[in-house]
């Protein structure tokens, strides 16, 4: 809680700060006036001087209307202190989201809902309190000038019941905090269930997950009830604060008459209490229980999924780019068994390597070792002679470029989206690599480089040709295809890996179907346990997997000829 | 039928509780001014005081007991009655099977559960506390004018003045936050974006630039953002001059009054105590708010509650090896058939491969044996009992189906694959025979491993999938179960399969070659009818069967 609040009044900038304190003095009066301008007033008409009563209620609109003067001009400065907190909010959230590639998940709903719900709730929070501050103040001051007597036996247990509320908001942000995460489970189980009927149904596993969403229903059902005793609590204070000083007032009334306070004094006193503090404690506590909690809680969850790691950029830096593994073995986690086992493997400058295996062998996260996107679990990783994971990502972008299987298209011309690797790149590099990996046509479908495109129109195969194309003019040497074909047609696929294997540099290619081997200068087969690399004509003889994998690329005789 | 009246009715046992509560809260509201002002008079005079200010102090104790009273019991009665609409809704829906719940998205379906039960919930509560809450502004108007007509006259022209302000700036803000929301969609439209490419971005250290995109529309947010606030600043400006001018037209008027004798200084004091609950009349919208928000709940609750549930027979199979007959069975979707007649009568314990071109109908023909669709004419029999007939424990034992897109249910990895249904002996046979064990045995936990935690390919989904399916008495379905599988593992499944010691019946959907020539049969189908079954050798002559594999 220390940290939300902490960095909602770091944000707050000093200047719009302090003018939006400046013009909430003015509004300061009329709540001082209030209760004064009451008691003279009625004292004025018991006296029967109507125009002085008059009078008095009149100083009140106008000291209404000098703190509304006031109030315009705060209200003014109050998007100068949100609105710079809420873009510093979005910024996190974008770069956050950004940068740490393992938690993206719930990003725009950070983006959109969280969001707003912080920039609400802290607006709330800061017009709470100064409307609080401003009350107390106000009726304070009217009150010690009506009769610091009344003053004394109203103040204390007013800030006692108010004192009493602050005690009990940790233990109200627990709660909501509970409430809150039962109800995400809730929507998460039952999201998955929902999802799932057909399965369910062909498992006949309804009583099954009726169960397994029934759990979170019951455990938010449990929150809420939580919740509401320490709702009950906060009426309790409310008590303390808000009633008791009237109550205290009224029996002391007669003697307070006894010395000489005036019926009108006493209604000023009354009406300071019912018009001054009880709305504002009442605010003031279901703002903080119920808007400053949920600004704790979401604002909570921003920051713990928001802070980006910058990598330091590495001293040395790589030359060439060799790949060198020794003995690298790699887990997803302490419990797991290893995805990669012991694997020596070195690739030397501009070969051609095709890796094959079974699905889930750990191709993909060969591909990411070996472009830095982790460190490996041990063994050592050199590419260029320098541990990837350690560079900077520049230096990292143009040591290697790895196209993945999802590939990337934004809102954009197509030559953005083309150069977005290789910004300065001419036009005459950019149409040479368009040919070269036989994207002409798609690019002449859509209209052009200078064409705008969105990602939705295209398909999955015309966004993979766009990804290979923008990285064909990558700076990189080492290219590093992790499936990036899957969705292109054979055809289409041998042009761009062809292109790709005529480009200077290396070329690695995490293979989606077996004929990328035959293209390749060299093989790496993934076998689990164990890893062989050779050239075709060595591996059809040596590994059994290998020519399993050939062998059902290539179709059987007896599937081709009709049996007569 | 779930109605209005039904979600009421279950939270009856605190109803009578919370609307007593609510009663004598507002009695107390009502009350109270004038009690306070009698005190004030009563200490003025010296006569009587103490028993007014006994008086005032129990109406303040009983309306603070009214007040825990109520946040106890009416937070019960929803959570309980939010428990009961949740529970009965999922079951519903799981009930409901795929072909009852296909016109909801899954989304939809969650937020029915999640937002609209706990709405729906409210109905009892807030119908109680609506009529409750109406008594306070309005009996403060009654008694306002019981002091003085004037009073109350006074009092509605101010507070006409207030609903014009407000009025006004809703007008305003909708504007602007519009344009505001607008602006945050765009936004939010370009990060999905972005995240859609997010191993390039990582990989490419390009983070920063993607950044500057995004938030190239931010500076006009701001702007916006700051409109918004203007817009505020000069209402609350006029609230701030509005507010309180009620209040004073109410003490003038009454204290003309009180200078000509007709009213008392405590009744000046309550009139401007009712003039302060009478302006309460504006909160009552939101009761009436939330009133619509449970009609509206129940209304979503109930559309679902309505989903027919999968009817099942009463039978039990009789022994037998699986034999699988289609009896003239068609499907009519919109008047369009998906499956024309359909005449199938495939032996027990065969492996039986379904091919034909996309739209054929093969997926609706491995539904009709799953019993996860019923046909609109004729049936579909296992060894001789129409599946509609059989009970669900028993045919969920003897049919299972493993489909493209498995979609895995349960806690863990473990429970996705038994379901709550099998030993964790099975699971483990079931994991190895379908190659889903290598998979399982790596992840961090292992089988232990929270299944959202569990990240998987196309193909391990598909393993854990057949898993799922493997314990199956009599019939195995496979809807194109095997399709994201590389080569080799797609194999060691089928030999598996073809060597099935259990010696199901296999219906397999599928487009590859391989798998079709290694089933004993084949049913080759085309727009909706039986083109031809029979051995895959034999198909194969026909050019037109060959085109189906590409």
């Amino acid at each position: 809680m220390r940290r939300e609040l902490g960095f909602g009044v770091a944000a707050l900038r000093r200047r719009p700060a302090l003018e939006f304190a400046a013009w909430s003095l003015p509004e300061i009066l009329p709540t001082a006036v209030y209760g004064i301008a009451v008691a003279h007033a009625t004292d004025a008409f018991l006296a029967g001087r109507g125009a002085t009563g008059l009078a008095w209620l009149g100083g009140l609109v106008a000291a209404a209307c000098l703190g509304a003067v006031g109030a315009r001009q705060a209200y003014r400065r109050l998007g100068d202190l949100v609105e710079p907190f809420r873009d510093e909010l979005v910024r996190r959230v974008v770069s956050g989201a950004l940068r740490n590639a393992g938690r993206i998940d719930g990003a725009v709903s950070r983006l959109n809902r969280q969001v707003e719900i912080v920039r609400d709730t802290f607006a709330g929070l800061i017009v709470v309190t100064r409307t609080f501050t401003i009350t107390v103040v106000g009726v304070v001051t009217g009150l010690l000038s009506l009769d610091p007597l009344i003053a004394a036996l109203v103040v204390p247990p007013f800030l006692l019941g108010f004192a009493a509320s602050l005690a009990i908001l940790g233990l109200a942000a627990d709660r909501m905090k509970a409430s809150l995460s039962a109800d995400e489970q809730l929507a998460t189980s039952a999201g998955t269930a929902f999802a799932a009927v057909r399965d369910v149904t062909a498992t006949g596993a309804e009583d099954f997950t009726a169960n397994l969403v029934g759990e979170p229903v019951e455990a938010h059902a449990a929150a809420e009830r939580a919740l509401a005793r320490v709702a009950a609590l906060r009426t309790l204070c409310f008590a303390v604060g808000g009633w008791l000083p009237l109550l205290i007032l009224l029996a002391a009334g007669p003697w307070l008459v006894g010395r000489g306070v005036s019926t009108g004094t006493l209604l000023g006193g009354l009406t300071y209490v019912l018009l001054g503090l009880q709305p504002a404690l009442s605010t003031v506590m279901s703002a903080l229980g119920d808007g400053g909690l949920r600004y704790v809680v979401t604002l909570g969850r921003i920051l713990d999924t928001g802070a980006p790691a910058e990598r330091p950029a590495s001293i040395c830096l790589p030359r060439g780019h060799q790949v060198r593994l020794h003995k690298v073995s790699f887990a997803y986690g302490p419990q797991a068994e290893p995805v990669l086992r012991s694997l020596d493997l070195v690739v030397p400058e501009g070969d051609h390597l095709t890796v094959v295996g079974p699905s889930g062998i750990g191709k993909s996260t060969l591909a990411a070792l070996v472009c830095g996107m982790f460190p490996p679990t041990e063994g050592r990783l050199l590419v260029g002679r320098v541990s990837p994971h350690e560079l900077s990502p520049e230096q990292l972008a143009r040591t290697r470029v790895l196209i993945p299987q999802e590939a990337y298209v934004f809102s954009g011309t197509v030559l953005d989206n083309l150069s977005y690797l290789a910004p300065e790149a001419p036009v005459a590099h950019v149409n040479r690599a368009i040919e070269a990996v036989g994207a002409e046509a798609l690019v002449a479908r859509l209209g052009g480089p200078k064409a705008s495109i969105r990602p939705g129109q295209l398909s999955a195969g015309e966004r993979q040709l766009i990804a290979l194309v923008r990285s064909y003019l990558s700076p990189a040497p080492l290219a590093v295809l992790d499936e990036a074909t899957c969705h292109l047609d054979p055809e289409a696929e041998r042009r761009a890996e062809e292109a790709f294997s005529a480009r200077p540099g290396t070329l690695i290619v995490v293979a989606h179907r077996i004929s990328s081997a035959l293209r390749a200068r060299r093989i790496l087969v993934l076998d689990g346990n164990e890893a062989m690399v050779g050239r075709h004509t060595t591996l059809v003889r040596e590994s059994p997997l290998y020519r399993d994998l050939l062998g059902h690329w290539q179709p059987r005789p007896d599937q081709i000829q009709p049996a007569s | 039928m779930t109605t209005f009246g039904a979600v009421v009715r279950h939270g009856r046992g605190w109803l009578p509780l919370i609307g007593l509560a609510a009663l004598l809260d507002s009695a107390v509201t009502l009350a109270l001014p004038t009690v306070l002002g009698r005190s004030v008079d009563a200490i003025a005079s010296g006569n009587d005081s103490e028993r007014w200010l006994g008086l005032a102090a129990g109406l303040i104790l009983l309306g603070v007991v009214c007040a825990l009273v109520d946040v106890l019991a009416s937070t019960t009665c929803v959570a309980g009655t939010t428990a009961w609409l949740r529970h009965r809704l999922v079951r519903r829906v799981l009930e409901g099977g795929p072909e009852g719940v296909r016109r909801f998205d899954t989304g939809d379906l969650v937020s029915r559960v999640s937002g609209s039960a706990s709405d729906a919930a409210q109905a009892g509560p807030a119908t109680v506390t609506a009529v409750a809450a109406v008594i306070p502004p309005v009996g403060s108007l009654v008694l306002l004018a019981l002091i003085d007509p004037w009073l109350a006259a006074a009092f509605l022209a101010g507070v006409l003045l207030v609903i014009a302000v407000l009025w006004v700036f809703a007008r305003r803000t909708t504007e602007i936050s519009l344009a505001y929301q607008e602006t945050q969609g765009r936004i939010a439209a370009l990060l999905t974006e972005a995240l859609a490419g997010i191993r390039t971005i990582a990989a490419a250290g390009t983070a920063g630039q993607e950044e500057r995109r995004v938030l190239g529309l931010l500076p006009e947010l701001h702007r916006q953002g700051l409109l918004t606030w203007h817009v505020l600043a000069r209402s609350g400006a006029q609230a701030a001059i509005v507010g309180p001018l009620v209040l004073v037209a109410v003490l003038a008027i009454g204290g003309l009054q009180l200078v000509d004798g007709r009213i008392t200084a405590g009744e000046l004091f309550a009139a401007a105590q009712y003039a302060v609950i009478g302006a309460g009349l504006g909160s009552l919208t939101g009761l009436l708010g939330e009133l619509a928000r449970a009609r509206a709940g129940i209304r979503r609750s109930a559309e679902v509650l309505a989903v027919n549930p999968v009817a099942y027979g009463i039978l039990s199979l009789p022994p037998g090896p699986g034999r699988l007959v289609y009896d003239d069975v068609s499907v009519v979707v919109d008047g369009v058939p998906l499956l024309d007649h359909v005449d199938l009568n495939l032996p027990g314990g065969a492996t039986v491969a379904v091919v034909g071109p996309s739209g054929a109908g093969k997926s609706v023909l491995a539904a009709l044996a799953g019993r996860l669709r019923d046909p609109d004419s004729g049936l579909v029999l296992l060894d001789g009992v129409p599946l509609q007939a059989v009970r669900r424990s028993v045919l969920r034992r003897a049919v299972g189906c493993a489909f493209e897109r498995p979609v895995l249910v349960g806690r863990t990895v473990s429970e996705s694959i038994s379901g709550g249904r099998i030993a964790p002996v099975e699971v483990l046979a079931a994991a190895r025979a379908t190659h889903a064990h290598d998979y399982a045995s790596r992840l961090p936990q292992g089988y232990h491993t929270p299944l959202p935690e569990a990240p998987m390919s196309g193909g391990e989904a598909q393993r854990l999938g057949l898993a799922r399916a493997w314990h199956t008495g009599r019939l195995l379905v496979l809807d194109d179960a095997t399709s994201s599988l590389d080569t080799a593992t797609e194999r060691q499944i089928s030999r598996t399969l073809t060597e099935d010691r259990h010696r199901r019946t296999r219906l397999i959907v599928t487009h590859r070659a391989s798998t079709a020539a290694r089933a004993d049969l084949v049913v080759w189908l085309d727009r909706g009818r039986v083109r031809a079954v029979g051995p895959h050798q034999r198909l194969w002559q026909d050019p037109s069967y060959r085109e189906i594999f590409g």
